[in-house]
């Protein structure tokens, strides 16, 4: 009857370690997934940790009046976009399950922040900004010390509630399903955008000169981005009046965003409206007409590539990962150029990067999947239509790319060799990218946020996908190096070889691929299926 | 209760089940049910939530392997010879396993190209088939955006498309309105009483007591009691035999007092 004193944090951290446990309970490949993420988080802990420390070693406060604004700031940026580009947001704790507990806002604001603290990411980016505590002792004693931990104790935080917050507030804002995709692809676009972005300000970074660029960290030392990172060394160079207010500057930052957070948090509580089921009517098409693309056959492969394509704009995950690559693939090599580097040195890596969206193909799917497998298409087919629609988008933009290229480095018989080389990597690419998107598919969350990826184990399947990619990198690498070593040959020879090269590989792919699609069908329909 | 005449010539079981034994990590959820469907009749498949109906039936349509045992539909091996066996089946699944973000027109030619059908009969059907079910011929709605009806109806219209000689249906009566439950009998009843088969799983005895001339109980995975209705329900009603087989408790007895 009478209800109880609210709960503390205790409960929520509890259920979030739980969740993690039991998500790992019973399946050595969650848990050999799980280690590979523990060591990972530790590399970047010790890695960190030491990059921090190196100004404090080396007793230079120029250069730790640079690097800790500005480390600080990436950390915090990375808090922000990483979980949406690649390790998804946890939604383990999705507000929406306790919309019907009898809980405070407070209370359940501050039971998901502590629950956010709890694990991996907030571990090892504490044992990383720690590094920053040993360089303020290091040049000015255990004040700035003490002064730098209070620092990076808030700093964390900051990262934590930015990345809850906005998330949140983005993924929850819009009620209907057609608004919520566009902004999910207008987020995407964002994230992508800040890749080239970051690249373009690291090529400035290289040609302008340092007291520019520790004015610019001085000025960030003073922005909510960088104050809390700077506290010790505000103390070590004497200013010790800084300290409070630098420490005041990050805590109503991190008050404001909680804020803001709890305000969305009732939006977030409330899930979907149910759309009204709008009836556009007026058309003499055939269904058949509706559905196939123009010019496919009116097959069984016709109608699979064509409901692929279909797929590949009308969902929003599919759609954000198109968008997300499109973006990169156009940027990198002007931002690339920008950076005086050689746009040529990134092109494997584009191709490569292309066939990326297919890593998880039939978690898109969910368990939707059981209609083919019902209808019995064959692996074979079952592989190629989905790699045929996925072409269909990607040649077009490979081509753009290439064209790209060869106008940026002023030289337009680059074209078609630097074509072949994307359309090999991209072959080579799809060979390793296919039969994993069979014998490694999850089930993405039946979630309102298409960033989301299933709870527990995100980072390894972030891993898995660098894995993904360093291997098609390194397996096209031989033909880049091929193109170097011949000069103007390749000019001649590159596209037929380039495309020799990538079918080869696509077709030793999509072979294992439909013979494991084959044999596992059902084992890959409950993989991919929500829950079970 | 009037049995439909049989119009098939065919004696082999519509559906058979051989021991099917599935277990997930530690849990049974099913364990060695056997079941004969005879061809032409109108199979309910009873039982709790969480009894293994769907698991049952993921197993007897090829969609999930089963740890032990054999499925066999209108002869052929689910699992040795499945392109025999799913070429005559229909099913609607359980959920909404449709690509729902296809418009009902393109869902339906998807699955009538993919089941091998020329475009012309696909076009024909399932104008047919949406114009009778209401779903709208020139419906642009995609059926992601569908009501729970409304995606049951197009889930049975997807099943029936390709002319089924079997139909496994699972839970389509859930969330539907009564004029499109009415409707959906109405379908199924001439479907069977054109010499099909259908088998279909839920927990509403009215509904299979109404239509249904066999029926099974399932609880806890294990298979309760099966045969023909009248067999089953003998001179009670079905649901005090459901609830006397599955001996889960209907009434409460002095908790709850400060309800």
């Amino acid at each position: 009857m009478a209800v109880t004193a609210a709960p503390g944090i205790g409960p929520f951290v509890r259920l979030k370690l739980r969740l993690i446990a039991n998500g790992l309970r019973g399946r050595p490949a969650r848990v050999a997934m799980f280690v590979v993420g523990v060591l990972f988080s530790g590399f970047f802990a010790v890695a960190g940790y030491a990059i921090f420390a190196i100004p404090g070693v080396a007793d230079d406060p120029h250069a730790a009046g640079i690097l800790l604004p500005l480390g600080g700031t990436v950390i915090v940026l990375g808090w922000l976009f990483l979980p949406l580009v690649f390790f998804g947001v946890d939604e383990s704790l999705d507000p929406a399950r306790f919309a019907l507990l009898p809980l405070r806002r407070r209370t359940l604001v501050r039971g998901m922040f502590a629950a956010a603290l709890a694990g991996l990411p907030a571990v090892a980016t504490l044992v990383a900004m720690a590094g920053m505590v040993q360089t303020a002792a290091g040049l000015g004693g255990p004040f700035a010390a003490l002064g730098q931990l209070a620092g990076i104790v808030c700093g964390l935080l900051l990262c934590v509630a930015v990345s809850r917050s906005v998330t949140s507030a983005f993924a929850t804002a819009l009620r209907s399903r057609r608004s919520r995709d566009l902004a999910a692809i207008a987020l995407a676009l964002l994230a992508a955008a800040l890749g080239p972005l970051q690249l373009a300000v690291l090529a400035g970074a290289e040609r302008a000169d340092w007291d520019t660029v520790a004015t610019v960290a001085d000025v960030i030392g003073w922005t909510p981005l960088g104050s809390p990172y700077t506290i010790g060394l505000e103390i070590a160079a004497g200013r010790a009046w800084a300290a409070p207010l630098k420490l005041l500057i990050a805590l109503a930052a991190i008050g404001g965003l909680l804020w803001w957070w709890s305000a969305t948090l009732e939006n977030a509580m409330l899930g979907t409206a149910a759309e009204g089921g709008r009836r556009a009517t007026g058309t003499d098409r055939t269904p058949v007409d509706l559905l196939l693309v123009r010019r496919l056959p009116r097959s069984r492969f016709g109608a699979l590539v064509s409901r692929e394509v279909r797929y590949w704009w009308r969902e929003t995950r599919r759609r954000a990962s198109l968008l997300t690559f499109s973006m990169v693939a156009l940027f990198l090599p002007v931002s690339l150029t920008i950076g005086s580097g050689s746009p040529g040195s990134m092109v494997i890596f584009v191709g490569a990067l292309a066939a990326l969206a297919l890593a998880n193909q039939f978690g898109f799917d969910g368990s939707a999947y059981a209609t083919n497998i019902t209808a019995g298409v064959p692996g074979r087919v079952e592989i190629n239509s989905r790699a045929a629609a996925h072409a269909i988008y990607t040649i077009p933009l490979l081509v753009v790319v290439a064209v790209l290229v060869g106008a940026l480095s002023a030289s337009p018989g680059r074209i078609p060799g630097t074509f072949g080389l994307l359309i090999a990597a991209y072959g080579v690419g799809l060979g390793l990218v296919l039969p994993v998107s069979v014998r490694a598919a999850y089930a993405f969350p039946a979630s309102t946020n298409p960033f989301a990826m299933s709870s527990g184990g995100g980072p390894a399947k972030g891993l898995l996908t660098f894995g993904l990619l360093f291997g098609a990198v390194l397996i096209s690498l031989p033909l880049q190096i091929v193109a170097l070593a011949l000069g103007p040959v390749w000019l001649w020879i590159g596209l037929p070889v380039g495309i020799a090269y990538g079918v080869a590989a696509f077709l030793i792919g999509s072979g294992i691929a439909a013979d494991l699609a084959d044999k596992r069908a059902p084992e890959l329909l409950a993989a991919v299926s929500p829950q079970r | 209760m009037t049995v439909p005449t049989q119009r098939t010539d065919e004696q082999v079981a519509a559906m058979s089940l051989r021991g099917l034994v599935k277990r997930f990590d530690a849990k049974l959820a099913v364990s060695g049910v056997s079941l004969d469907v005879p061809a032409g009749s109108f199979y309910g498949l009873l039982g709790p939530n969480g009894a293994g109906k769907t698991t049952t039936l993921s197993m007897a349509v090829g969609l999930l392997r089963p740890d032990e045992g054999r499925a066999f539909l209108l002869g052929y091996d689910v699992w040795a010879d499945p392109a025999a066996a799913k070429a005559r089946l229909g099913v609607l699944p359980d959920g909404v396993r449709l690509f729902d973000r296809l418009t009902g027109p393109e869902l339906l030619a998807y699955h009538g190209l993919l089941r091998g059908m020329d475009a012309a009969t696909v076009d024909q059907r399932a104008r047919e088939l949406l114009d009778v079910l209401e779903l709208g011929v020139g419906n642009r709605t995609l059926v992601v955006d569908y009501s729970a009806g409304m995606k049951k109806k197009i889930g049975l219209a997807c099943a029936l498309l390709h002319g089924p000689r079997l139909l496994v249906l699972d839970e389509p009566f859930e969330a539907v309105d009564p004029v499109s439950a009415a409707l959906i009998r109405d379908i199924l009843q001439r479907f069977v009483a054109g010499g099909g088969t259908v088998v279909f799983s839920s927990h509403v005895m009215e509904v299979v007591e109404r239509l249904c001339d066999h029926v099974a109980i399932l609880s806890d995975g294990v298979l309760r009691r099966h045969g023909t209705l009248a067999e089953v329900r003998g001179d009670r009603s079905l649901e005090e035999v459901f609830v006397q087989v599955v001996g889960g408790r209907v009434a409460t007895g002095s908790e709850l007092a400060w309800l």
